[in-house]
């Protein structure tokens, strides 16, 4: 096989799937509509970071694109995309914290908006604060995304026979973290 | 109730999932989920995450699906240059290596030997008819090798320029 052979076969293929970009980008646009906000309240909610929900978000989908299409379906491509999230945000936690106060984005300094952010986060945010980053995942993809222990451990890579037991006492921490939030909420005037 | 759960929990969870949580649900079952620890947690938890859910997903900014589309492609595009460019620059690296060790062998062989082979060089300019342009040249430098040096200088600086035109091309 020589190089002249090799050389446009590779390239004809890439350009194949430059060509015929307007049906797949329409097929992404309709996945990403469908599943973007459900990813992004993922990662927003089990990094406790907006900002880094924006990054790993995007970075998530380029991913999804790289390595897979929707032809094995909607809700395994979903799950899939998961999976990448819980491995970038598995990676960021990973990765030792140099931010310099340079690279902190300026609405990092502004007055939080309350109005719109107040509601859900009374309720879960300073709870899922005190959660260990796993248990904060497990929790979120379990009662939130409605997903079920087979499928938490395809996300996760976990055992499927150990998610039942953390699922158990995380979901056992959180409630004693709501109720005595509560407690504490009523005992305000 | 069980270590891990309730015998109750499984019906209270789909219940949950269908939506139909409390209004829609046996009255005998919402008392149990009153009394029941495991299932006053789920209840409890899950109505928790499920407004966390509805109120961030309506807090996302989205960015256009376009951009991302685009830059997954550029991606995948240099992923498969750069898939190509591996085994290049491998058979560069071989061919390189084995042109070193062929000279290499080469010289150690005539290491011992008398160097008759230098003629060769000594013979260069007189087959290429340089002796129009030697009149001009030192006398006293004998050897012709101060030819042959940019001569090999020339040609590695023209193969440098084919080798960046090919790899600009590509």
């Amino acid at each position: 096989m020589s190089w002249e052979s090799v050389i446009p076969n590779v390239l004809a293929g890439d350009a194949k799937a430059v060509a015929c970009p307007p049906m797949e980008s329409e097929e992404f646009a309709g996945f990403y509509e469908r599943s973007a906000r459900a990813l992004w309240a993922y990662l927003a909610r089990v990094s406790t970071d907006p900002a880094l929900a924006d990054d790993l978000m995007q970075e998530s989908y380029v991913r999804f694109l790289g390595a897979r299409r929707l032809e094995e379906g909607e809700v395994a491509a979903r799950r899939y995309l998961f999976r990448i999230a819980t491995n970038l945000l598995r990676g960021h936690w990973r990765r030792p914290r140099q931010a310099s106060i340079e690279e902190i984005p300026e609405e990092f300094f502004e007055a939080p908006d309350e109005s719109s952010q107040a509601d859900s986060r009374a309720v879960l945010g300073p709870a899922m604060m005190l959660m260990r980053p796993r248990d904060r995942q497990l929790l979120w993809l379990a009662y939130a995304e409605g997903h079920s222990h087979r499928e938490i451990s395809e996300i996760t890579g976990l055992a499927s026979a150990s998610i039942r037991l953390l699922l158990f006492r995380a979901r056992h921490k959180i409630a004693r973290l709501l109720r005595e939030q509560d407690l504490n909420d009523r005992r305000q005037p | 109730m069980t270590l891990f759960g309730c015998a109750r929990e499984k019906e209270v969870a789909e219940l949950l999932k269908l939506g139909q949580w409390p209004h829609a649900c046996p009255a005998e079952l919402r008392a149990h989920a009153g009394a029941c620890r495991v299932c006053g947690e789920l209840v409890l938890v899950s109505g928790a995450f499920q407004k966390a859910r509805v109120e961030a997903g309506s807090q996302a900014r989205l960015e256009a699906p376009g951009p991302l589309w685009w830059r997954a492609q550029l991606r995948r595009r240099n992923a498969a240059i750069e898939r190509i460019r591996k085994p290049v620059l491998g058979a560069e690296i071989f061919a390189l290596t084995v042109t070193l060790l062929v000279a290499a062998g080469f010289l150690v062989s005539q290491a011992g030997k008398d160097h008759g082979w230098l003629a060769w060089f000594e013979d260069l300019p007189k087959a290429l008819h340089f002796e129009a342009l030697w009149s001009t040249a030192p006398a006293s430098f004998d050897s012709n090798l101060w030819l042959v040096f940019p001569v090999l200088a020339i040609l590695a600086l023209l193969s440098g320029v084919v080798v960046y035109f090919a790899s600009e091309k590509q």
